[in-house]
Formats: structure tokens, C-alpha cells, sequence
């Protein structure tokens, strides 16, 4: 099957998920998760295959390409199975809401033009399929109206900025080589002057940066995040964003090449030393920002900001341990943080929406699966020692302190410890803690969505404990950048200066485990009591009065609050205000009354020939 | 191979046999200063024994794994860390993986606690968290010293450069190092003037709340190895580790009665007042210490 079918499958989907959508729901959702299931087992037989084809060449003269390769499948297969899973969980979630069929269209188009964008050969189709995406993320953020017209809003007005930049790059490209295709521009780009060089990666790193919200570009993200119904807030998170990191890799070490871009300016003012830097800032401070949340969702966006700050920490740094570590982030990230977004998902759908940490509580014992689905999620967050997100985050720092970068790892790591205070809070908040009495009666989650939410919490811990399978086509990826291969095993990696053995720690943990289980089953029996059953010295404590989440983390909030105020949004509000000040200025010229319009021509005509009258210039 | 298992068994047993004793010292210690006479030295281990025949409550599911996690999370822990040369786990990941696997025990705990639904739990977690951040960032800069310093994440390589030549405390910028891990020990170890998130006349001791019987006998146990990580992690960074088991727990026995015996008569700070103290001194010096490390090196 050629490329281009696949494509055509994808996007021709979409559109018939629509038209039968008039027909009848069920067989809409059905085709629905049979198209992405069929693009996934598609792309799943694709591997190790490398294609590039020109597939239509009457383009203003430019031919427009797809490609394959290790790269473009790693991130295609990502793409379509978190795909597959966020269409299976949609199939409650949207139930009986309106314009359903518009969502489902909107939503397989977004996941047809991500495929688009991993699989274009040149710039152009890139180009192309990156605005598709962008203009149906916008469709989807506004979807529930209100606040949430603001907040895609807020997203496309940063988009067209990062497209604008793109498009200015890829304009000055084509005129400097007469070529968009991406092979060839790679060719003969080495030869270019670094001062080029540093213009087309800095212009490409702005649209690449605002979609994967790197600071200070990141202000779109949390309200677009929170907005968005929560199965495509899913897909938003786990890789719409990450087409920024694709985009970093691909003009990194794809278009410029590995060697150009890591000797790039003087000492500490390299370029990908400076990126390396906006990495660990983009790490440090949503970390904190996000202890201050009370919004469920709204907290994890923050960590989706923060978290991308470690992939462009690996990507930058630019060694071979870095780079893998940064792209298997990009793929444990989309897995965990699908999966809480699910887990929340599942808890809204079942409360009524609520998404407001303070009044949620005790849910563990009414959906325990979404309650596994959080805890996995936050394990892989934090980077617990035998879930995905330990592995990838071990990867950065390795290669961050051998290299002698301390306190970029002291970035890195103090991100990490950061993030178990919110998402402890966030985790305790929803599922531990008092059950609130108008939850009594909450149900467990349906099937459809927890399904999804146990083949993620299972992905999580597969890659956790077996971690060679992914690092064995992220090797292939860094060796096809020209960097030296690492010594990857089904468990880990072997170097001189620190090994990796996560079969090590597993059976460790599993053979510590079971006797401390043992140790715990020969104690005398334990009786199972209420929630209301508990200790107050003495002291009566009346039901549901007390919620004990609520400010959860107050002294620290004392602390660090006037810190975190978030300069960069209240700058860009104050530029969008100031322009309107200035448009509406102007608009007291521009009335739009023709009879001022004359009045100007006929005093500008007059000054003109007062101008010649007096000094006759002409 | 033989060798290696014997090592595996055995490595935790020591360290349980030697934190306990360590609780029971410290009582004992205490008693002392206050001019107590203080209970037997083995009054610890009889209150375990005695636990595990007690009746308990449980509040579910979570609130019995998360302390059998947690307790797993510790034993799995002194694995790694070298005791003198024994080191069964050492070419597992090193630094890194130890300084991941601590976060287990107190996740697990604060797991298990927080299905509880007790307000005294709420705010025992809430001040245990605060503190951990609070003293992880000077303890994540001491690490990143040594690390930088010895150029590796191996602690099993840290400890044998160490043997060869000096003990890392009293070799120039890694001192500085040495002594923030010292002043943030106490705050580690959750005791005076840092047992905020235990205090037992204050919150009913935070997270221990709802725990009875067997419960308190695994969480005493927990507390029993992070004592013993928490000091013999310093011996292995800074005191050089050790050539055998006895002398490596000597190290840690000193070190252990110094700390007590400064830390013992100060009140208990507040939840505000410790994060100001740790992010104060011990951060000072260990970001100075870093600094010059890394000047040294390059």
C-alpha cells in the first residue's frame, strides 16, 4: 500500500465518518474506530520500510513528496494508536452531546493531517497538512462555546504567528536553493554561511516552539488545554503538541543536519545551548505553577508545558543518549499524560463535568479503574522507577551530568520533585480522601473508556520494565542523524560511565514486594471500616462538613505565589490591548464615511500644491 | 554467584537489624539529654513484634498497598547502596535510580494514608511534601557535586575513587557539600527540629493517624531503613564508604549521635520556618560548592 492511499484513507475517512453520520450514530462511531483502527494496523505493517515519492508535481512547479523512514514511522504509529484509543473513548464521552458528527469529522481530520505532517517529503505539504491541523485544533478547543471560544482564540491568533514565521523560512529557503523538498534542501544546505543557517532555525524554532509551548511561547496552551472536550484534549496533549519536537528534529538534524546545528555560534552562546536553556526554564517554572492549580485540567496542562521542556532539553543537547532521551519522552509523555487526561475525562463524565480539585474526593472506591488509570499516569509523570517516563528522563540526566551540565540537571531534576507535590494533590483530590455525599451513587466508568485507559496503563509499565523495545527505533533514528549508536538491550543500556538494568529493579521490587505481602498477610486481620470511622482524638467529626483537599499546599502557597504570577500572558494581553487602543485610533481616521475619505484627498492634493508653490521641489 | 545471593538476603536484614536499633538509640539518647531514664534499647522491636498481634483498621485497597509498596520501595532501596564493598544492585543505574527509588517510600505512605479520609493525614502529607522540596533542593545540588566531581552516576565508583585517595569531606569544594548534607539530615530523617509532618501532640502524627497493628509495625520498619539509607547514602558520598560491614557501620553510628545530639534540643520549627532554614544555609553552600566544582573541573 503506497503512502498516498493511506493518506487518501485517512482524510476520505473523515469525511464519511460525517456524511454517515446524518445516517444513523452507531454506524458513524463504528466506522469511526474501524477507520483508525484499520490506519493503525496500516501504519503498524509499514515498519522499517523507507519510501520517498513524489506523488504530485504540477505545484507551482514544485513537486510535493511524502517520505517514509524511521523517524516519520515512529511518530506515524504513535500518532494513530493514541489516535485509535482518544476515537474508542470518545464514544461515550460524547454521547448525547450535539454535533456529534462535527466532532468526530473535526477529529479524525486532526489525526489525518498529523499523519500528513510526519509523512510530507517537502516543506510545501508540510506546510499544508500543519495548517489543516492548526485550523481544526481550532474547531475542536471551541467546541463547548463560551470561555472556550476565548481559548481557541487565544490558539490561533499564536498559530498563525508560528505559521507566518514558517512560511517567511520556507519562502527564504526556496529562493536561496529553488527547492521545498526536504531531501534536497538537506543537500546542499551544509555549504550555506552559519549566519544563514542560524536565521532558517531560528525562524522555523518560533512556529515549532508556540505549537510545542516552549517558554515564552506557551501562553496558548492551559486555556486551550482546559477547554477542549477531554478525549481530544487527549490527542492535544499526547501529540498535536509534539509536532513541535517532530518540527525540531526534522529542521535540527534532518534539514540542517546534526553537524551544522551543534557548532553553531561562540562557547555558551551556542544556539542549541541557548535552546537547551529555554528547555530547563520551560521545565522549572510550570512545575510550580502547576502546585497552584485547583483545576484538574488546567494542572496537568501545566505539566504538559513543563514536560515538553525535557524533550527540548534531550533534543537540544544534541549527544546521542540526549537526543534518544528526548524523543522517547515524546512518546512516554503522549502515554501517560493521554492517559490522565482519559482518567479525568472518565470522572467528568460521571460527576457532571467537575473538574474543580476541591470538591471532588474518595472516587477510588467507585472507579477504580480510572483510579489505576491516574496513579500509572502520575507514575509515569513523576518518572517512578519502572514506568516509562523514568527511563526517558534517566536518559537526559545521564547524558546532562557526564557531559558536565549540572545545573541543567538540577533544572531537570528539581522539575521532577516539584511535580509529585501537584501531582500527589491532583491524584488525592479526585480519588482519595472523603467521598462527598452527592457522589454516593457515581457509577463505574463504561467500557469504552476503560479500555483505552488499561491498554495505556499497560503500554506504561511494558516501556517501563522493557524499555529496549521503543530505544531500538529511536537508535535506528539517531544513527540515521549520523550520531553513534547506543548500546541499547531489551532492558536498558550498557555504557562505561553508568548502566541502565530495569529488570534489575523489577524483580527486585517484585521479590521485595511479595514478602513484605507475606509479612503482611501473617499479621492479625484488619477490619475494614467507613470513611467516617476515623481518628479525631476525641473530637466528633460531622460528615461531609470538612473537605480535606481543599488548599491543599497553603504554606507553600504563601510562599511562592507572588513568584508565579504569569508575566508573559499579562505582556501578551498587553500588546493585543495596546494594538486595539492603537486600531481604534485609527479607526477615528478611517471612518468609513466616503466624504472624509474625500476631504483627505483633497487636503493632501492641497499640501501638495502648496508644497510646490512655495519651494517647487518638483 | 553464591556469593552475590548470600549478599542480596543478608543486605537488608542489616539494615533493618541496624535502623531498629537506631530507633531504639535515639529514645534512649533523647531520654537522656532530658534527663529521662528512657525505655530498653530493644523497646522498638517489641513494639513491632507486639503490633503485628494487634487488631487493625483498614480503609480500603490503596491504604493496604500503598504501605506494602512503600516498604518494598526501602528494601529495594539499600540494595543499591553500596555497604561497605558489598553491593548487590550496582550496575543498575546508580545515582540516579537511587535518588528515584526514595521518592517510592514517601509516595507509597502518602498514598496509603490519604484514602484515610482523615484531616490530620491531609495535613501530615501536605507538610511531608513541602518539606521534601524543600530539602531536595539543596541535597539534589550535593548530589550533582559529587556526581560532577567524580564524573559519573555510579555511587559504587564514587566510594572506590574515595578509598584510593581522600574521603570526599575533607577534600576542598566537595566539604561544602558534605556539611549542607549534614544540615539538611535532620529534615531528611524527619526529626527534631523537622518532625513537622509527624508531630504527634500537634496532628496526631500526620500520616500515622489511621494506622494501627500491623500497619504501624511496617510503617516503624519503613522508618527503621530510611534512617539507615538516609545516613549510610552520607557515608558512601562523603566518608569514604567503608572496606567491610562493621566498619561502614561504625561510620553511620557516628554520624547518626552527632546528629542527634545537635538537633535534639531545638524546638520544632514551623512548616514555613524549615523551608526558609533549608533554602537558606545548606542551599547556599551547596550551590557555592557546585559552582566551584564545576569551575575546578572545566
Amino acid at each position: 500500500m503506497s503512502l498516498v492511499a493511506l493518506l487518501i484513507i485517512a482524510f476520505g475517512g473523515a469525511l464519511l465518518t460525517y456524511i454517515l453520520g446524518k445516517l444513523s450514530s452507531r454506524i458513524r462511531d463504528s466506522f469511526a474506530v474501524i477507520i483508525s483502527l484499520v490506519l493503525l494496523a496500516i501504519i503498524a505493517c509499514f515498519y522499517g520500510r523507507s519510501v520517498e515519492k513524489t506523488f504530485y508535481s504540477g505545484f507551482f512547479g514544485l513537486g510535493l513528496v511524502l517520505r517514509l523512514n524511521m523517524l516519520s514511522w515512529f511518530f506515524a504509529i504513535a500518532i494513530s494508536a493514541l489516535g485509535a484509543l482518544s476515537v474508542i473513548f470518545s464514544l461515550s464521552y460524547m454521547k448525547d452531546r450535539e454535533h456529534t458528527d462535527f466532532y468526530y469529522l473535526t477529529l479524525l481530520l486532526v489525526n489525518a493531517a498529523m499523519l500528513g505532517i510526519v509523512l510530507a517529503g517537502d516543506l510545501v505539504s508540510f506546510y499544508i497538512f500543519w495548517e489543516v491541523m492548526s485550523w481544526s485544533t481550532f474547531l475542536l478547543i471551541s467546541y463547548n462555546r463560551g470561555p472556550a471560544l476565548a481559548a481557541g482564540m487565544k490558539y490561533i491568533i499564536m498559530s498563525i504567528i508560528g505559521s507566518l514565521a514558517m512560511l517567511i523560512g520556507m519562502l527564504s529557503l526556496y529562493t536561496t536553493y529553488g527547492t521545498l523538498s526536504i531531501s534536497g534542501i538537506s543537500a546542499v544546505i551544509a555549504s550555506a554561511s552559519s549566519g544563514y543557517i542560524l536565521f532558517i532555525l531560528i525562524i522555523f524554532s518560533i512556529a515549532f516552539g508556540i505549537k510545542n509551548a516552549v517558554m515564552p511561547l506557551h501562553t496558548w496552551l492551559p486555556d486551550s488545554y482546559a477547554e477542549a472536550p477531554s478525549p481530544f484534549t487527549a490527542v492535544l496533549s499526547g501529540m498535536l503538541t509534539r509536532m513541535g519536537i517532530y518540527g525540531f528534529v526534522l529542521i535540527m538534524y534532518v534539514i540542517v543536519g546534526a553537524v551544522s546545528t551543534l557548532n553553531l555560534g561562540p562557547g555558551i552562546l551556542k544556539f542549541n545551548y541557548i535552546l537547551a536553556w529555554l528547555g530547563a526554564i520551560t521545565i522549572v517554572i510550570p512545575t510550580f505553577i502547576a502546585m497552584l492549580q485547583n483545576d484538574a485540567k488546567k494542572l496537568l496542562a501545566w505539566h504538559g508545558i513543563g514536560q515538553g521542556g525535557y524533550m527540548i532539553l534531550g533534543i537540544a543537547f544534541g549527544t546521542s543518549l540526549g537526543l534518544a532521551g528526548g524523543i522517547f519522552h515524546t512518546l512516554n509523555h503522549a502515554i501517560y499524560i493521554v492517559l490522565l487526561f482519559m482518567s479525568v475525562g472518565a470522572v467528568q463524565y460521571r460527576t457532571n463535568g467537575e473538574r474543580d480539585l476541591n470538591s471532588l474526593g474518595g472516587l477510588i472506591k467507585k472507579m477504580p479503574i480510572a483510579f489505576i488509570g491516574g496513579l500509572l499516569g502520575i507514575s509515569g509523570l513523576i518518572g517512578v522507577p519502572l514506568t516509562n517516563g523514568f527511563v526517558s528522563k534517566w536518559l537526559i540526566y545521564k547524558t546532562l551530568i557526564v557531559e558536565g551540565y549540572p545545573f541543567l540537571t538540577f533544572a531537570a531534576l528539581i522539575g521532577t520533585w516539584g511535580t509529585i507535590l501537584s501531582v500527589y494533590k491532583f491524584l488525592h483530590n479526585m480519588f482519595l480522601g472523603q467521598l462527598p455525599e452527592k457522589y454516593k451513587d457515581v457509577e463505574k466508568s463504561p467500557l469504552s473508556m476503560q479500555l483505552p485507559m488499561i491498554v495505556l496503563s499497560l503500554a506504561i509499565l511494558l516501556f517501563g520494565i522493557l524499555p529496549g523495545i521503543p530505544l531500538k527505533v529511536i537508535n535506528a533514528i539517531g544513527i540515521s542523524f549520523g550520531f553513534e549508536s547506543l548500546n541499547v538491550t531489551i532492558w536498558g543500556i550498557a555504557s562505561e560511565t553508568g548502566t541502565l538494568n530495569t529488570i534489575n529493579i523489577f524483580s527486585a521490587v517484585l521479590v521485595a514486594g511479595f514478602i513484605v505481602w507475606i509479612l503482611f498477610r501473617l499479621g492479625a486481620k484488619s477490619v475494614p471500616v467507613s470513611q467516617q470511622d476515623s481518628y479525631a482524638a476525641g473530637a466528633h467529626t460531622p460528615a461531609d462538613k470538612y473537605h480535606y483537599t481543599a488548599e491543599f499546599y497553603n504554606p507553600l502557597y504563601r510562599m511562592i505565589k507572588p513568584f508565579l504570577r504569569d508575566v508573559i500572558d499579562e505582556f501578551y494581553y498587553w500588546i493585543a490591548a495596546s494594538v486595539q487602543r492603537l486600531c481604534g485610533g485609527i479607526r477615528h481616521v478611517y471612518t468609513g464615511d466616503v466624504g472624509y475619505y474625500v476631504t483627505y484627498i483633497i487636503l493632501f492634493l492641497a499640501i501638495l500644491i502648496f508644497v510646490q508653490l512655495k519651494w517647487k521641489p518638483w | 554467584m553464591v556469593v552475590k545471593i548470600v549478599q542480596i538476603i543478608l543486605s537488608p536484614i542489616l539494615a533493618l537489624v541496624v535502623g531498629v536499633f537506631f530507633l531504639g538509640l535515639a529514645r534512649k539518647i533523647i531520654a537522656r539529654i532530658h534527663w529521662r531514664h528512657g525505655p530498653p534499647l530493644i523497646q522498638p522491636l517489641i513494639d513491632i513484634i507486639r503490633l503485628f498481634y494487634q487488631k487493625s483498621v483498614s480503609h480500603g485497597r490503596m491504604f493496604d498497598l500503598g504501605i506494602i509498596f512503600s516498604l518494598a520501595g526501602s528494601i529495594v532501596l539499600v540494595l543499591f547502596l553500596p555497604l561497605g564493598r558489598w553491593c548487590p544492585l550496582s550496575s543498575s543505574g546508580g545515582l540516579l535510580v537511587i535518588l528515584y527509588i526514595m521518592l517510592i517510600a514517601p509516595l507509597g505512605v502518602a498514598l496509603s494514608a490519604g484514602e484515610g479520609a482523615n484531616p490530620n493525614i491531609s495535613i501530615g502529607i501536605s507538610r511531608k511534601f513541602i518539606l521534601s522540596l524543600g530539602y531536595e533542593v539543596p541535597l539534589l545540588l550535593v548530589l550533582l557535586a559529587v556526581m560532577t566531581h567524580y564524573k559519573t552516576i555510579s555511587i559504587m565508583e564514587v566510594v572506590s575513587v574515595q578509598q584510593s585517595t581522600s574521603w570526599s569531606i575533607i577534600s576542598f569544594p566537595l566539604f561544602l557539600s558534605g556539611l549542607s548534607y549534614f544540615l539538611i539530615l535532620p529534615a531528611i530523617l524527619g526529626i527534631r527540629p523537622f518532625d513537622v509532618s509527624s508531630a504527634p501532640q500537634e496532628i496526631s502524627s500526620g500520616p500515622m493517624a489511621e494506622y494501627g497493628g500491623k500497619y504501624l509495625a511496617l510503617a516503624t520498619i519503613e522508618h527503621a531503613f530510611v534512617l539507615f539509607i538516609s545516613i549510610a547514602l552520607f557515608v558512601n558520598l562523603f566518608l569514604g564508604g567503608a572496606a567491610n560491614p562493621v566498619i561502614f557501620f561504625v561510620k553511620m553510628l557516628v554520624v547518626f549521635v552527632l546528629g542527634l545530639c545537635i538537633n535534639a534540643v531545638f524546638p520544632r520549627f514551623r512548616i514555613e520556618q524549615a523551608i526558609k532554614y533549608l533554602w537558606k544555609w545548606p542551599t547556599l553552600l551547596a550551590f557555592v560548592g557546585l559552582i566551584i566544582t564545576l569551575a575546578i573541573r572545566s
